[in-house]
């Protein structure tokens, strides 16, 4: 089943929050994972790397291992990475890495996924960081404090699992590798998955997971890799990609969806721009927007539709 | 005599514990008001006939199903499903009724003022469903029997594999389902739709009907014709 969501403030503020909310009330939708596509404020040097290493105990190493990978690349760690202090066998990283040579993130994402069964990447940007593990909305929350993330938008995600393995990093969002701050999250299934991706492999992708919503990801990487802007690469996927999806894709300044054209998804939006709050459920949205209010449903089949971001710099939103 | 309609609030709380006090509501013969609907799902499923409840607000899924001869009025929008099975009773929506509304219904009337969504009576069963604004993309779709009544028109894929309902539209389709086909009413059949709906104060006797039935080619399928059918 599923359930999607995604979050625009009007400024900076606890979009962390809102996204918990969101996703709790959609918790009946799928608790075998729950992921956050958070959006902070921009750096304007370096990126933000989220990762997950599925050996708490091998975790040093590995940290070594990608730290040589990175100054290959002319980059270093900025920060000393962090991690989350759980008892899981798995351990989420976060790290802060300079540029690298030649802004060449494509070349230095496939050398840093040469150590992927030790710590896998999960996002690239300026500004978002994805976070994602298995569990329900809350207990991924607690886990990983999304709730006090400050940022300007975001995206959630809670997944039934019904395509591939339960694993934090075969959960969304997918992140467009090597494509910084670009992420997905998908409800739904794709049917034409392995024609795609043996198509893409042959192109030279690679898939980190056997989830058939990351196909969604790669798709719109290689699109954009050949120069299709966001919304027309939104439409075509509505032509070309088979199955039922509503699919909602984030960068660092907007937040999209495509909705396939059987009409099997639903999505609803609630909000006076530029804020916003989108989620698969209307009553979720009411978790934000408590009073009664204009909503409206994509119900209809094959639509797409892009929300603009706010800026950082705008006003911080008002608190709830 | 009926008494005074009793408040219910439904807000956060389990939507078990809320329907559970709609019905004990009823066994006391009491009207009932949900207030703080918040669009949650599942209120007001299966209630028994005569009873009487109003939702101010909006709600959420499968509102009004399994209704059993309950009228339910809901003053805003209802989400996927309202009415899904209903066997008889009424149902009332102010807004916009979600994905399949009235789906597999068998009796009772269905009375939408806004729009309604894609799949709007699918698998009916019979009854009516009475939508004054548009229908949305495979409205109809499989109906059985009853008769799906839209006074805006429909989207694309209007009455799509029809077995025996009928789309009785007074507005036109953006497109028609495989195995549907527009015929003219005669004169009783209309009359009785137009009765139906005078009842409701929706009287007007201007109105260019088209009624969507079924081809019937599909109620002989024959897997070597598997082709004829695909839509994509």
């Amino acid at each position: 089943m599923c359930g999607i969501a995604g979050r625009i403030l009007h400024g900076s503020g606890p979009v962390g929050r809102d996204l918990v909310e969101l996703m709790d009330a959609q918790v009946h939708r799928g608790a075998d994972s729950t992921g956050f596509a958070l959006y902070g404020p921009p750096r304007e040097r370096g990126y933000v790397v989220r990762a997950v290493g599925m050996d708490r105990a091998a975790l040093g190493p590995a940290l070594d291992e990608f730290r040589r990978i990175l100054r290959g690349h002319g980059s270093d760690f900025l920060e000393d990475p962090t991690w989350d202090e759980a008892d899981s066998a798995h351990v989420s990283v976060r790290m802060v890495a300079d540029e690298v040579r030649g802004a060449d993130l494509g070349r230095w994402s496939r050398d840093a996924d040469a150590i992927a069964d030790r710590l896998e990447v999960q996002s690239v940007g300026r500004s978002l960081e994805v976070i994602k593990d298995v569990g329900g909305a809350a207990e991924v929350a607690d886990k990983h404090g999304v709730r006090g993330f400050v940022g300007t938008h975001g995206l959630g995600h809670a997944r039934l699992a019904t395509e591939s393995s339960v694993r934090p990093t075969a959960s969304h969002p997918f992140w467009a590798r090597p494509f910084p701050d670009v992420a997905i999250v998908h409800n739904g299934q794709i049917t034409d998955y392995y024609l795609w991706r043996n198509r893409l492999e042959r192109r030279g992708y690679r898939f980190m997971t056997e989830n058939d919503s990351e196909l969604i990801a790669v798709w719109i990487a290689d699109r954009m890799r050949r120069g299709v802007g966001k919304p027309e690469a939104l439409g075509q996927s509505i032509r070309e990609i088979d199955g039922v999806f509503t699919y909602l894709i984030a960068d660092e300044r907007s937040i999209g969806f495509a909705k396939d054209r059987w009409a099997i998804k639903p999505l609803v939006a609630m909000g006076k721009a530029p804020e916003i709050a989108v989620a698969t459920e209307e009553q979720a949205v009411r978790r934000l927007y408590r009073e009664e209010g204009d909503v409206t449903n994509y119900d209809g089949p094959a639509i797409t539709r892009t929300w603009p971001a706010a800026e950082a710099g705008a006003p911080p939103a008002l608190a709830a | 005599m009926r008494t005074e309609e009793l408040e219910i609030r439904a807000g956060d709380r389990p939507i078990r514990e809320v329907n559970a006090e709609i019905r004990a509501a009823f066994a006391e013969g009491r009207d009932v008001v949900v207030r703080d609907t918040r669009s949650r799902h599942n209120l007001g499923v299966g209630l028994p006939a005569a009873a009487r409840i109003r939702f101010e607000g909006s709600v959420g899924y499968y509102c009004g199903g399994l209704n059993d001869g309950a009228r339910i009025e809901i003053e805003r929008n209802a989400g996927w499903g309202l009415g899904e099975a209903m066997a008889k009773g009424e149902i009332v929506v102010g807004g916009y009724a979600g994905m399949a509304a009235g789906a597999s219904m068998r009796g009772g009337v269905l009375h939408v003022r806004g729009d309604a969504g894609p799949r709007c009576g699918v698998a009916m069963k019979g009854g009516d469903v009475i939508v004054e604004g548009r229908i949305g993309y495979l409205s109809g779709f499989m109906a059985h029997a009853g008769r799906l009544i839209a006074l805006g028109g429909a989207d694309e894929a209007c009455g799509d594999s029809l077995w025996g309902g009928e789309v009785w539209l007074a507005g036109p389709a953006k497109s028609l389902g495989v195995d549907a086909r527009i015929e003219a009413p005669d004169a009783e059949e209309a009359a009785a739709v137009e009765a139906l709906l005078a009842g409701r104060g929706l009287g007007d006797s201007s109105r260019d009907w088209r009624k969507v039935v079924s081809e019937q080619r599909l109620w002989h399928f024959e897997s070597r014709d598997a082709k004829a059918w695909l839509m994509i």
